[in-house]
């Protein structure tokens, strides 16, 4: 178990950077996500962690050791694929046991290890199977079990939960975190799925084109997200474009195309900076009377627990809402809209 | 669904027909004759003269000359299978993990042996090979040479080794590229060294690869007849060069094609064999 810190990484392959200034501390036993769209960077970044990318710029070290240079087998790291990458003519126990041995650990003594490990991830009783004997979500815990069992200073996932349907997902989203817990292992996940992110991590890292646009805890990212990008990427938002005029009981007053809002804002926001308010579907409530905001439901999605509606104010404005099942509205219903401004957060 | 099943054996047997007309009529049936051919007795004025014996096998496990020949056969068959092995698996390692751009070119270099006629390729050998020839040139300049190569097996080998080369790299390649990337990564985070991932991961699991290449070569090489006949110029004897020299010299075809059958045989139990070994060496590997 130790400290992760990422200095100035770059990576650039001939006329792109995939990573670029990319800065990042994880604390003993921390689970951080890198989390973004494909081709984001945050695999890249992964691959150079374990050794298996070489990176153009910049310093990587476990606590004091920089490792930058060192080749993955000698960076004690646990890795688990998005392929799982088990060793096909290998049986579990012997899967699990290839990093023991590789130590050069004694017969006895790895098998005791391997037993704790597989018992650990409940595949007690399939030590003799092969991989292809398995199912995805057993495979899964196999690649687990296999980098655990080595103790590393750092594990490594590499989006595990990819191939799987989604209710094991949810299972293991679990089990992983869970699992991480138990052992205090400082852990890297990466992954595009922002609500694996948001369960799993303490912190996450939003990625976009090689950079790092927000790391923060799942909170912050969704309620006070740095820029646009990490707004729109994490959970659906409204954003109505408007300029700060004035200060009000630590709020910022913003003026924007659906009227005056009171919203909170990064440090340092200044009066008179334009920027976009924003607002998420679930802080604003349809409700019979006028508030001074009106509108008319022009769409209406039912997705079980929640009900998306589409409202058009009079400016020709389309402002997500979400209501509870419970409390159905008519699609073409005059409706008034009243917004949570402790949740209205301004972006730049 | 199970209303058509009755029809089904029926129409699969139609579908079987031409495969199983090919089969019989390019395989079984020529088989055949060499069987009963070679359990006929000689004749100077036909093919084979009347009645069954076992006189032409009995000669043949009986002659030391016939068992020497076929040990030597497949003993240039192994030597052929071994060498074609080691400079196989290099390049089709190279092959199915380059990312060059001269991808295609090396792959046309695997095949271009095949590209050239048998006669053709035997007589650039004999250019290359003779004492006086480019080879033995280098050699004599480095202080090594001459080494007479022709009209010697290691020129035959050296010869068929040559053209049966792609048999090897081909299948080694497929295997390779079969093999994840991502498995060799797995095995260097778990702390592997490349020459432990190889060891542990590439080779097991290019087993099957080397296993179809090792069969191909070593069965083209046992069967080879221009070759040995070529650059063996008739002082090395193979049971090809042998079974033909029965069937145009003597005119003995029936004792040809007891030897064609015992060679046959040998070959196939040869790689009966060879399939058990490795399926031992696999297991202990994996």
């Amino acid at each position: 178990m130790s400290r992760l810190t990422i200095r100035e990484l770059g990576k650039f392959y001939a006329d792109n950077a995939a990573v670029a200034g990319f800065d990042l501390d994880v604390a003993q036993g921390e689970f951080v996500s890198l989390l973004g769209p494909s081709g984001c960077g945050k695999t890249t970044t992964l691959r150079c962690v374990a050794g298996l990318e070489v990176p153009s710029s910049g310093r990587i070290s476990f606590d004091t050791q920089d490792v930058t240079q060192l080749p993955p087998e000698r960076r004690n790291i646990g890795m688990v694929f998005q392929s799982y990458a088990l060793f096909p003519h290998m049986t579990v126990a012997e899967n699990v046991g290839f990093g023991l041995e590789m130590r050069g650990l004694g017969r006895t003594a790895a098998r005791t290890k391997v037993d704790a490990v597989i018992d650990m991830v409940q595949l007690g009783g399939l030590h003799g199977r092969h991989p292809r004997q398995l199912s995805g979500g057993q495979q899964q815990r196999v690649a687990l079990a296999r980098a655990l069992v080595i103790e590393p200073a750092l594990l490594l996932l590499d989006e595990p939960l990819a191939n799987l349907d989604a209710k094991l997902r949810d299972e293991m989203r679990f089990f992983i975190r869970a699992l991480q817990q138990r052992v205090g292992i400082t852990t890297l996940y990466v992954t595009h799925d922002q609500a694996e992110a948001m369960i799993m991590s303490d912190r996450i890292v939003v990625m976009f084109a090689g950079r790092a646009h927000q790391i923060g805890s799942p909170q912050d990212i969704y309620f006070r997200p740095m820029t646009r990008e990490v707004a729109d990427f994490i959970g659906q938002s409204n954003l109505f474009a408007g300029r700060v005029i004035g200060r009000e009981e630590g709020r910022f007053v913003v003026e924007t195309t659906i009227g005056r809002m009171r919203c909170e804002a990064r440090p340092g926001t200044a009066v008179g900076s334009r920027g976009h308010v924003m607002v998420r579907p679930e802080a604003i409530r349809l409700v019979p009377q006028a508030d001074g905001r009106m509108g008319r439901i022009t769409q209406r999605n039912f997705l079980g627990n929640v009900i998306d509606y589409r409202v058009t104010l009079p400016n020709g404005t389309v402002v997500s809402a979400q209501g509870i099942g419970g409390e159905a509205r008519e699609a073409d219903e005059e409706v008034g809209l009243l917004i949570d401004e402790s949740k209205a957060w301004l972006l730049p | 669904m199970n209303k058509e099943a009755p029809g089904m054996p029926m129409r699969q047997w139609l579908f079987a027909m031409p495969a199983l007309v090919l089969v019989t009529v390019f395989i079984a049936a020529p088989y055949l004759t060499i069987v009963l051919m070679s359990v006929r007795s000689p004749s100077n004025v036909q093919i084979y003269g009347p009645g069954f014996t076992l006189q032409n096998y009995l000669r043949i496990v009986t002659d030391p000359l016939y068992l020497g020949l076929l040990t030597d056969t497949l003993l240039y068959a192994l030597v052929t299978a071994a060498v074609c092995l080691l400079l196989a698996y290099p390049t089709a390692l190279h092959l199915a993990r380059t990312k060059s751009r001269l991808r295609g070119l090396l792959f046309a270099a695997v095949l271009s042996p095949l590209l050239t006629g048998v006669v053709i390729r035997c007589f650039g050998w004999i250019v290359l090979l003779a004492t006086q020839g480019l080879v033995n040139d280098g050699l004599r300049a480095l202080g090594l040479g001459p080494v007479p190569f022709l009209y010697r097996p290691v020129g035959v080998i050296v010869a068929l080794v040559h053209v049966f080369l792609p048999f090897m790299i081909l299948p080694i390649m497929n295997a390779v590229e079969a093999i994840d990337p991502r498995l060799e990564e797995a095995a260097r985070t778990l702390g592997a060294s490349p020459a432990t991932v190889f060891r542990r991961v590439i080779v097991p699991l290019s087993m099957p690869g080397v296993q179809s290449g090792v069969i191909l070569v070593f069965v083209l090489a046992a069967s080879a007849y221009v070759i040995p006949m070529l650059i063996g110029g008739g002082r090395v004897q193979t049971m090809a060069t042998v079974i033909v020299q029965q069937l145009l010299g003597g005119f003995l075809w029936p004792f040809g094609a007891a030897l064609a059958l015992v060679l046959s045989a040998a070959v196939v139990l040869a790689l009966v064999g060879f399939t058990f070994l490795t399926r031992r060496a696999m297991r202990r590997l994996a």
